[in-house]
């Protein structure tokens, strides 16, 4: 059998136009916040991550197509969003973030931490284009973390926010209590062959030779 | 579809639940695909001087890490030659002939090649298949497996629960987490709970694997399932591990005395980006060979937490049963999943059962979810708690052994209210953030984590970070049992330590009975060979079955 690649590339398109339609998910259960009418991000490639010092800051990792490829996360929050969302929560904690891409893997385990490994405070996060993020710290275990967020489709931007609020928190020295769990045992019906395509997807723009490059993140 | 007229009958059916699954098309490329993809390896072997020297068509030089470990440690060089030579349909029916025995069944299998065994398997249709896993799982009495997690993570009613649903029938039981760092006290809380509900209960929390090995030495969990092997080389290398690491990881449970398995199932790599074409049932026969090689006693499959990919391409549910008769045909214990969420339609998710249950594997469910599924942390079963009353119906309706019992409503509420004193007690001798008997009484009539109050999240998790600082083992949580008037749950407690140092449930498929006798394998082994052999249900374990409370009786009218 013959499977046609620009047809899938065109169902692939087609899949992504409709998760940033205006009607958003139907599963209610889903976290259904409206997108917020941002308008973008530029995010600009400055050259090769460098480990940081200041005890001040944590370092985000996005993945390989993070805003550029991807727009928006698997329910369709845009990716600007998400991006301010995070940097606010940090902000209002006092702490400022750095943006790293990363091309040589698009696991998020290791893409946070390898941001905790170059974070001044030794914390990191990594978020992935379809939403699934996490909160590292540097001398844990890769698979280990201190706050994970496995199910893309249930998390919202307030939660988006919190993350950064958390991680954060634990920049300072802090216990705070974790970001509520949510939980939606049909997230995975609806949406894990999606993620599945989605992250072949983005798969397809990893780089393993190339390493992280530090971002200039600007809002539009 | 906008302006046009539309039909009502369409818009009846799509409005069904089963319209909310995300069902794709296969995609070759990226193997997108569930079984028979014509980009899989051809089969095909070369022995020299008792080495593999070809395999599915590549040579030596070319093998990937995990095709050398298996064709260097899954293959039998001595009986390959005999059976490469027989073909795919062949080998398919010596699986569900009655009159080829078991063990003749290991003998061809342990000598075949990965992509030879795919091939037998997508020359079998699913009713072929659970006739072939009635015969090929390797212990006769099926059993059950309980997911036992909360939303909120809440210790007393984690170990309400694992007293209820070991009390259910439930053999093992297993948890994982909301948040990480609660992992000691939701190890503790199975640990005690578990006991509780029946003597002789095997516990385990799934978290990362050093943890997880940290928690076992310590006997605060019996045993270990999610050590993950992978079917290609990335996936395995973006996990900083290799066949050899996990083969390392599973001598140092069995050098501690401490069962496990791995786990595997289809869907996992592709969901990863990286199954470089190949289907999800050649990649999951290698992870099964991979965990053959490394003389690991069993393994959990049929897809598990990537249930969704191949229950989204055609043919997906039937290449998950695929996947667990491959481990039985392996000689290996299989824990057949039928867990995770993959649809909204109950038609579906009973059929996605029907194979695992009616045919009994070691381990039907893998596990099924003991409380409400919006508490359960491995993001929902396809069964749960509020499906029990339906499975002891199917049982019954079809007289089959699915490990679980009928019970009264005050019995569970006895033990639970135990259950929930006991980790009290525990938490009141090592200086743990106290639970109060309002949380007690709350956690023995609850539901689920919406019907209980919050703890204080920040000191939990401070005490669960000293139990492990502290070295606190499973012999303290016993002396604090027994002090506090527990002496029953202690010597549970201590029961299930002493297998540790004789070793028999270590044997393949194990589970340990109330006065400590272990059945595996060795001891209950299948002798299925038609009808009127194998597995045959007590009269007492029939009237067990038969007797649902809601079931109206002649004499009662």
């Amino acid at each position: 059998m013959q499977i046609n690649p620009e047809l899938l590339e065109k169902i692939v398109a087609e899949v992504l136009a409709e998760l940033e339609s205006a009607d958003g998910p139907k599963s209610a259960a889903v976290a259904t916040a409206a997108p917020e009418k941002v308008a973008g991000v530029v995010l600009v490639e400055k050259g090769a991550a460098a480990r940081g010092t200041d005890p001040k800051e944590i370092v985000l990792a996005i993945s390989p197509a993070f805003g550029t490829t991807f727009k928006t996360t698997i329910i369709g929050l845009p990716l600007a969003s998400v991006l301010r969302q995070v940097f606010a929560g940090a902000e209002e904690e006092g702490i400022h973030i750095r943006v790293i891409r990363v091309y040589h893997t698009a696991d998020v385990a290791f893409m946070a931490h390898y941001a905790a490994r170059i974070s001044g405070s030794g914390i990191g996060i990594g978020i992935l284009s379809r939403g699934t993020s996490v909160i590292h710290q540097r001398d844990l275990a890769p698979l280990s973390n201190l706050e994970l967020f496995p199910q893309s489709p249930v998390i919202d931007l307030p939660t988006f926010r919190a993350i950064g609020k958390n991680a954060a928190k634990y920049a300072k020295g802090e216990s705070p209590t974790p970001v509520p769990t949510n939980n939606d045992p049909m997230a995975r019906p609806r949406y894990q062959g999606l993620a599945a395509l989605l992250h072949n997807k983005e798969a397809s723009f990893q780089d393993r030779s190339k390493a992280p490059q530090e971002l200039s993140v600007s809002f539009e | 579809m906008a302006g046009t007229k539309r039909s009502k009958r369409f818009e009846v059916l799509e409005n069904r639940p089963v319209h909310l699954d995300g069902f794709i098309g296969e995609w070759i490329e990226v193997g997108l695909y569930a079984m028979g993809s014509p980009q899989d390896p051809k089969p095909s072997i070369r022995i020299e001087s008792g080495k593999v020297v070809e395999m599915d068509g590549k040579v030596r030089a070319d093998f990937s890490m995990i095709e050398q470990f298996v064709a260097d440690y899954a293959i039998n060089v001595k009986n390959a030659p005999e059976a490469m030579a027989k073909s795919e349909v062949e080998i398919a029916r010596m699986l569900v002939d009655i009159n080829v025995p078991r063990p003749e069944c290991i003998r061809i299998f342990t000598a075949l090649t990965p992509a030879k065994i795919a091939r037998v398997m997508d020359s079998m249709n699913i009713v072929e298949m659970m006739m072939a896993m009635q015969k090929m799982r390797c212990r006769q009495t099926p059993a059950n497996q309980a997911h036992v997690t909360s939303a909120k993570d809440h210790p007393v009613m984690l170990a309400a629960d694992a007293a209820e649903a070991t009390y259910r029938g439930f053999k093992e039981i297993e948890t994982t987490v909301g948040v990480v760092r609660y992992a000691p006290f939701n190890a503790l809380a199975l640990l005690v709970g578990g006991q509780v509900g029946r003597r002789g209960t095997l516990s385990q929390d799934a978290l990362e694997e050093a943890f997880e090995l940290q928690v076992g030495m310590r006997g605060l969990t019996h045993y270990a399932e999610t050590v993950s092997v992978y079917g290609t080389e990335s996936v395995f290398v973006d996990g900083d591990d290799t066949p050899w690491s996990k083969s390392f990881l599973a001598s140092a449970y069995a050098s501690r005395g401490l069962k496990m398995r791995f786990t595997s199932g289809t869907g996992s790599e592709v969901q990863m980006g990286a199954a470089e074409g190949k289907s999800m049932l050649y990649l999951e026969t290698l992870c099964v060979m991979v965990t053959k090689g490394a003389g690991v006693q069993g393994l959990q499959n049929g897809s598990i937490s990537c249930i969704g990919v191949p229950g989204a391409v055609p043919s997906g549910i039937r290449a998950v049963a695929a996947e667990n008769l491959i481990t039985m045909c392996l000689d290996l214990e299989v824990a057949s999943g039928s867990d995770q969420t993959f649809t909204h339609s109950d038609q579906r998710r009973t059929a996605r059962t029907i194979p695992q249950l009616f045919a009994g594997t070691d381990w039907i469910f893998s596990g099924y979810s003991s409380t409400p599924n919006y508490d359960n942390m491995f993001a929902g079963s396809n069964w749960d708690i509020e499906d029990m009353d339906d499975y002891l119906a199917l049982q019954r309706d079809f007289k089959i052994d699915g490990g679980m019992r009928p019970v009264k409503e005050e019995d569970v509420i006895a033990v639970r209210n135990k259950a929930a004193r006991a980790i009290q007690a525990v938490f009141a001798e090592l200086g743990f953030p106290p639970i109060t008997d309002e949380e007690v009484e709350a956690c023995t009539y609850a539901n689920g984590s919406k019907d209980i109050g919050d703890r204080n999240i920040p000191e939990d998790l401070k005490a669960a970070e000293r139990l492990m600082k502290d070295g606190i083992t499973g012999v303290d949580i016993a002396k604090a049992l027994a002090k506090r008037g527990f002496r029953d749950v202690a010597e549970s407690l201590i029961l299930m330590m002493r297998q540790r140092v004789a070793g028999d449930y270590l044997q393949t498929s194990s589970w340990v009975a109330s006065d400590g006798t272990v059945y595996s394998a060795v001891n209950d082994p299948n002798t299925y060979a038609g009808p009127g052999t194998g597995y045959k249900m007590s009269d007492e374990r029939w009237e067990e079955i038969k007797s649902i409370p809601w079931a109206i009786r002649a004499e009662d009218i």
